[in-house]
């Protein structure tokens, strides 16, 4: 059956998703691991216990950060 | 060795925000020249707490994922802010820290100035206060300025990082007569943080009092980090059973340590 989509940026570069995702398929669209990221969804900090509610709208800023090594 | 010294050093945990802590060397993860010799030099180190820090990816290049290893070796995270320009990006960079960490501990350190990475005092300030309003443990990377720890402890600041000497410049305890005021006045733990560039550095600031030392460019870029980790393990705990033993005065002329006078009479 066809699916509508809805546009997004994360970090920037726009990506296409099926209507009625939620983050935590986002990030598992984008093979990125769910431990150690944090996410913003139009400069708002989205808690890691709503990304499974948390649908993605067409035209979300997304931002993807990831822990890294530092001092 | 005198029992009570001994006593001293078994029992001697260090804690903050109820954490007990058995080592006082605090570890960074950055500038490893690869991932297996970063864990087996923390592991060398003893640490408990390591740094890291947090950056919004880039979507054409993968990240390592640096977290699996630290967390296997059960070691305690501590996320910086680094990279924040001002309290308003600290703030906003460790309610994400919290997040991608599952930690309310957070290093908060803003340096807008590149050259230097000197710390912003009252930006630094202005985020601590926000981020203990907010439940944080919030541990600030300073300049050795007294008053400014006081007011951060004031501000509900769980520790206090003051700098040896500038980040990744190796050159040690720059700061020492402001640290040794610091340490004296302060009622939550003094971590030296930044510049200490060989274990002896370490050592004297455990000499000097300070409770903890962070250490991360001195480990990463040795010839061996894995040894140098070691030796910083070695030179923090000498420093601290040193403090603990009592330091002898110092005298501006000599003090005889052998009994010259009964050999001299009796020729």
């Amino acid at each position: 059956m066809w699916k509508s989509k809805v546009k997004i940026n994360v970090n920037e570069q726009p990506i296409e998703l099926d209507e009625q995702a939620n983050i935590e398929q986002l990030l598992t669209f984008l093979d990125s691991p769910l431990k150690g990221s944090a996410i913003a969804v139009n400069q708002k900090i989205i808690s890691r216990s709503e990304w499974a509610n948390y649908k993605l709208q067409e035209n979300d800023q997304v931002s993807l950060f990831q822990a890294i090594a530092g001092g | 060795m005198d029992n009570k010294i001994i006593n001293k050093m078994n029992n001697d945990q260090l804690i903050i925000a109820g954490k007990a802590f058995s080592s006082r060397l605090f570890t960074g993860t950055g500038k490893f020249n690869d991932q297996a010799t970063m864990v087996a030099a923390l592991q060398a180190s003893n640490s408990e707490l390591v740094t890291m820090a947090l950056k919004r990816i880039d979507m054409q290049s993968k990240e390592d994922d640096i977290l699996a290893p630290l967390i296997k070796n059960g070691m305690n995270l501590l996320p910086n802010t680094s990279g924040a320009r001002n309290a308003k990006e600290a703030v906003f960079a460790a309610q994400l820290a919290r997040e991608a960490l599952q930690t309310n501990w957070v290093k908060l350190e803003i340096h807008p100035d590149p050259k230097y990475l000197l710390p912003d005092p009252i930006e630094t300030l202005k985020a601590a206060e926000t981020l203990a309003n907010l439940g944080f443990v919030v541990l600030p990377y300073v300049h050795a300025d007294p008053v400014l720890c006081k007011h951060l402890e004031s501000a509900g600041c769980a520790a206090v990082m003051p700098l040896g000497a500038p980040i990744g410049s190796n050159k040690g305890i720059k700061t020492a007569e402001f640290l040794e005021i610091i340490i004296e006045q302060a009622n939550v733990p003094v971590i030296v943080d930044a510049g200490l560039g060989a274990p002896s550095h370490a050592a004297l600031a455990m000499e000097m009092g300070a409770d903890a030392v962070l250490v991360n460019t001195a480990m990463a870029v040795a010839g061996d980090p894995v040894a140098m980790s070691r030796a910083f393990a070695k030179a923090v705990e000498a420093g601290r059973e040193a403090y603990l033993a009592g330091l002898g005065g110092q005298s501006q002329v000599a003090v005889a340590s052998s009994p010259l006078t009964a050999f001299l009479e009796a020729g």
